[in-house]
């Protein structure tokens, strides 16, 4: 059997006695050593004192020494071998020049693995070296794998990375350092450097992260940066977008910064780049006259020599909701109509009600020459025509329309057919003056409208009949489902009398004459239609208000005007739950590479999750105008169904879905999409110095700069060291000549004592 | 009392009047949303002025954009066919019968639903006569809303003209009382019996003196029935942010 080879040694006590007896033990002997001090405190002669102190001390020494039991114990040991970490930035920005013209730096990085092959094999026999690259999931890579596939990481996390290397050691061998090598443009917990959170983040790791900065500062490259914007905004109410555009490179020049709404300009600014690393704030303030979802896009020219091409613009996409509805009531006349529109306009919380009334007109004399005595006041006709109109969300024209100089509005006719046409919303109620009865003479507003004049009115009282369409609009649906509605519809009193209307083509009629007709068809009471991007709805009478007032007559309570006009008013300002075929991009902005996914939620007629239903959507491409991928699907028991499409091109898309249920159209529904054309890992082409040379200062690292000639001295832990054998102990109180020194101190101390006549 | 003598001259003048109500156009849409007020039948003496609501109908379609039919529809309060009529006459010349419950419940329900309803001492009563039945009646028909008084910057005494007070024939009470439901005021009551100063006999002349005020007073109670009738038609229009820094200023 051979004997164990011992490697190493160490000093230890071989006494059998327990510690708190050795410490009792050893109290005593300080003890002794001290009386025996005092006792010759008075001694005169410095030299006697100084001898007798030092014999005690000496023989206390050696006391304390067979105490201990001195030895040496005798140990074979063996170094663990610790991990060494290289982690190598993959990350798409790594695919930029590290220098103007220059190769990757990736590529830069892999020249440097391959130069510092030397030294990491040098360290191999006390460390074992890993190489990861990290997107930030960690991967092994070689210097060649490095060169072959491009970084495509979408973001810059250090710190992720970081902690998944130090934790990949836990239970097996430990870190002793890491070799990091990154441009630094971390957008994630380090975005803002290493400080707060991020900084004891750092420290716990615990072990030295030596970081090696890749590329150069200088590149010359424009971006955006920082774009602030709600994901929401009130139509008609001003918004602000706020982006920073960093120039690099661009000392002195002026940059122009437009701001688009898929493909039209919304706004254009000029921003002064003062230095050659600058950034320059630019907002822009607008108001979106539309509700609905859209895309938006702030970008600045690309120039020739730029870094990075692909962060000069930026889309998102804002959704545009109304915040109350602005209704503009304009009154021909008072009369029992414009009463109970009032009344009920005036109650709803959610309307913002301005009303002008025509109470006297030229003809009228009012009896008194004195205006003082009258409270009337100027018909504003060109502010709220002209200046103020497109702040309202809905016009409603009550029998008015006058040829009266001073009362018509032909002057203003076309303002009020652009603002529908441009996505506004407009109500003609009949009477008397208007739609081929009196007074009224506004041919270019009847454009807009969905029936033209027909003849004179009929004064018949006659009960209003729902038309299929009727059946299932959302105008008209007042009832809970569709035969809740027929019958609330057949319930309401009769109404005396009517317009003479015939419907264009393309109108919806939603409620009709049950016998009056024009060309054979029975004539509209209410019909509505979309007229370029805005709506419009035509009531052929002046009297609705026997459905507000005269349904009461026979006792029981009744809302259907009230819902009646609820359900118009959402209608016409395209209240998002009044589709049937809700469709919602999920997210409303992708990140480059990611698929666009839509969630179309279908709704029968009444309203109803529409099941198994035939979903179709288009990914509309608005830079192109052209479909670019279609996707079908069939809802769940719950009406919804989720669709993705590819990942495509960047840009902004518009997502349009239609969907059926057997042979029945259940109608379409669109939402926007912005497809990013950089994620926020490509926005800034910049590197770090100062963010790594952080990391490396916070972990007790050292901070390089590539390109470096081999492998520098960088820090590292040192291995543990363990027993990997058994020990052996070696005595040291067991010799003789300790026991005399023992018995030769104690005794020369008992000779000079009584030599001093002490004893 | 007859304030002129009837000559051939008036009985043409006020038949001439009375013209521009008979033309053909404003009967070709109906008559059902013009202005037209219903007069309530009680027990008592309620036809007293129905010339009166005749010649407001004529003022306000002479002084005002409003079209009207010049006709008052005196009707049982119980008929249901009251709703076809938002605008609603209660005056009375003396103390009349408790209403049935039928009637205080469809007027109740009138009311509550839109209606409007103008009450007039004809009597010119305060605590008996007319004013103690209407009180006794109103007190049942709307409970939950008292008659109080109408402040001067209540919404009708700007609805067309600017007025300060409240006359009628008579002017014991400055200002009238209301009934609110809400913001709404559903009844106006007048103890100044101000149709009374409105009416004509059917040669037009004015059926009545009008003190203490004489024809000025006369004309105030027709720019107040003016306002009423506005107020009906209008609710709380001339109380919109828009008119108010005209009307101040007017006022000031």
């Amino acid at each position: 059997m051979n004997s164990p080879t011992f490697n190493a040694w160490k000093l230890v006590s071989l006494s059998p006695l327990p510690t708190w007896a050795v410490v009792f033990l050893a109290l005593g002997l300080l003890l002794g050593v001290a009386l025996a001090a005092w006792g010759v405190r008075k001694e005169p002669s410095r030299g006697r004192r100084v001898l007798l102190w030092a014999l005690r001390v000496g023989a206390g020494v050696a006391a304390l020494f067979f105490l201990l039991e001195p030895g040496i114990r005798h140990l074979q040991v063996a170094r663990m071998k610790n991990r060494v970490a290289v982690l190598v930035d993959r990350s798409a920005s790594m695919d930029f020049p590290s220098e103007p013209g220059g190769p990757t730096r990736t590529a830069q990085v892999a020249r440097f693995l391959e130069k510092a092959a030397p030294g990491l094999e040098a360290l191999q026999d006390r460390f074992t070296v890993e190489l990861h690259g990290f997107d930030p999931e960690l991967t092994p890579v070689t210097a060649a794998s490095l060169v072959k596939e491009p970084p495509r990481g979408g973001t810059t996390d250090l710190l992720s990375a970081l902690r998944s290397v130090a934790g990949a050691g836990q239970g097996a061998r430990k870190l002793s350092g890491v070799l990091l090598l990154s441009d630094g443009t971390d957008n994630a917990e380090l975005k803002s450097g290493a400080v707060g959170r991020a900084r004891a983040a750092l420290v716990d790791l615990g072990v030295p992260v030596s970081t090696f900065t890749v590329g150069q500062e200088a590149l010359k490259d424009l971006s955006i940066e920082a774009l602030k914007v709600d994901d929401f905004a009130f139509v008609r109410n001003s918004l602000t977008v706020e982006a920073e555009i960093h120039g690099r490179g661009f000392r002195g020049q002026e940059i122009p910064v437009v701001l688009r709404q898929e493909g039209k300009t919304v706004a254009s600014k000029t921003v002064r780049l003062e230095t050659s690393d600058d950034v320059k704030p630019v907002s822009f303030t607008f108001t979106p006259d539309q509700t609905g979802r859209f895309v938006y896009t702030v970008s600045v020219p690309t120039f020739p020599d730029e870094a990075v091409a692909e962060n000069n613009s930026r889309s998102f996409t804002l959704k545009v909701i109304r915040d109350r509805v602005r209704v503009l009531l304009v009154v021909g006349r008072p009369s029992w109509d414009e009463r109970y529109l009032r009344g009920l306009l005036k109650q709803d919380a959610n309307v913002d009600l301005i009303s002008f009334y025509i109470l006297r007109t030229l003809s009228d004399d009012p009896g008194t020459n004195n205006d003082r005595e009258l409270s009337l006041i100027p018909f504003p006709m060109e502010e709220i025509f002209d200046t103020k109109l497109d702040t309202f969300d809905v016009v409603i024209f009550q029998n008015f329309g006058y040829t009266d100089p001073s009362l018509s509005i032909a002057e203003y006719e076309r303002n009020l057919e652009r603002y529908i046409h441009n996505g506004g919303a407009f109500v003609m109620l009949g009477g008397d003056s208007v739609l081929g009865e009196g007074r009224a003479n506004m041919p270019t507003l009847m454009e807009a409208l969905p029936v033209v004049a027909a003849g004179p009115a009929n004064p018949e009282p006659f009960t209003a009949r729902l038309t299929p369409e009727g059946l299932r609009h959302p105008v008209t649906a007042i009832g809970m489902g569709a035969s809740a509605t027929e019958a609330a519809w057949t319930q309401l009193p009769p109404i005396p009398g009517a317009n003479l209307t015939r419907a264009r083509p393309g109108a919806t009629v939603l409620l009709e004459h049950p016998h009056l007709t024009t060309d054979g068809k029975n004539a509209p009471l209410v019909a509505v239609w979309d007229y370029g991007r805005g709506r419009s709805l035509v009531m052929a009478t002046d009297a609705s208000w026997y459905w507000a007032f005269a349904a009461h007559r026979d006792g029981s309570p009744n809302r259907a005007y009230d819902r009646f006009w609820g359900n118009a008013l959402r209608w016409l300002v395209r209240d998002p739950d009044l589709t049937t075929l809700k469709v919602t991009a999920d997210p409303p902005a992708v990140e480059p590479g990611r698929p666009v996914a839509v969630v179309v939620q279908a709704r029968s007629a009444d309203y109803q999750p529409a099941q198994d239903a035939q979903v179709r959507v288009e990914l509309f491409s608005v830079a192109s105008q052209k479909a670019v991928a279609v996707q079908t699907g069939a809802t769940g028991q719950d009406g919804v169904v989720r669709l993705e499409f590819a990942p495509p091109e960047p840009g902004p898309y518009k997502l349009l879905a239609t969907a059926k249920k057997g042979e029945t159209e259940l109608g379409q529904g669109e939402d926007a999409v912005a497809v990013r054309a950089v994620g926020p890992e490509l926005s800034d082409a910049s590197v770090r110095p100062e963010l790594m040379e952080a990391i490396a200062q916070v972990t007790g690292g050292k901070s390089y700069k590539l390109p470096q000639d081999g492998l520098p001295d960088v820090p590292l832990l040192d291995p543990p060291v363990v027993e990997v054998g058994r020990a052996k102990d070696q005595p040291l109180w067991d010799r003789w000549y300790y026991l005399v020194a023992l018995i030769g101190l104690l005794g020369a101390e008992w000779f000079a004592r009584r030599r001093f006549g002490y004893v | 009392m007859s304030a002129r003598r009837l000559t051939r001259r008036n009985l043409l003048l006020g038949t001439a009047a009375l013209a521009p109500l008979l033309s053909r156009r404003a009967w070709a849409f109906g008559e059902k949303s013009r202005f037209i007020p219903a007069v309530a039948k009680h027990g008592g003496r309620w036809d007293g002025r129905l010339s009166g609501l005749r010649r407001i109908a004529w003022e306000l379609q002479r002084r005002t954009s409003v079209e009207v039919v010049p006709d008052a529809r005196p009707f049982a309060l119980s008929s249901p066919d009251l709703f076809e009529y938002p605008f609603l006459y209660f005056g009375g010349d003396g103390a009349f019968p408790p209403l049935s419950e039928a009637e205080v419940a469809n007027l109740r329900r009138y009311l509550t639903y839109g209606g409007f309803m103008l009450a007039d001492a004809n009597d010119g009563s305060d605590g008996d006569g007319f004013d103690a039945s209407f009180r006794r009646e109103m007190a049942r028909v709307l409970p939950q809303s008292p008659l109080t008084e109408v402040g001067s910057g209540h919404v009708v005494f700007k609805s067309f003209f600017l007025l300060d007070a409240a006359p009628g024939r008579l002017l014991n009470k400055p200002q009238m009382l209301a009934a609110n439901l809400g913001k709404r005021s559903a009844v106006l009551y007048s103890q100044n019996d101000v149709a009374g100063a409105w009416s004509r006999n059917e040669t037009g002349d004015f059926e009545f003196d009008v003190s203490p005020g004489g024809e000025p007073q006369r004309e105030l109670a027709v720019r107040l029935g003016i306002n009423v009738c506005m107020y009906a038609l209008c609710l709380d229009y001339k109380d919109d942010a828009v008119h108010l820094p005209l009307i101040l200023n007017k006022r000031r």
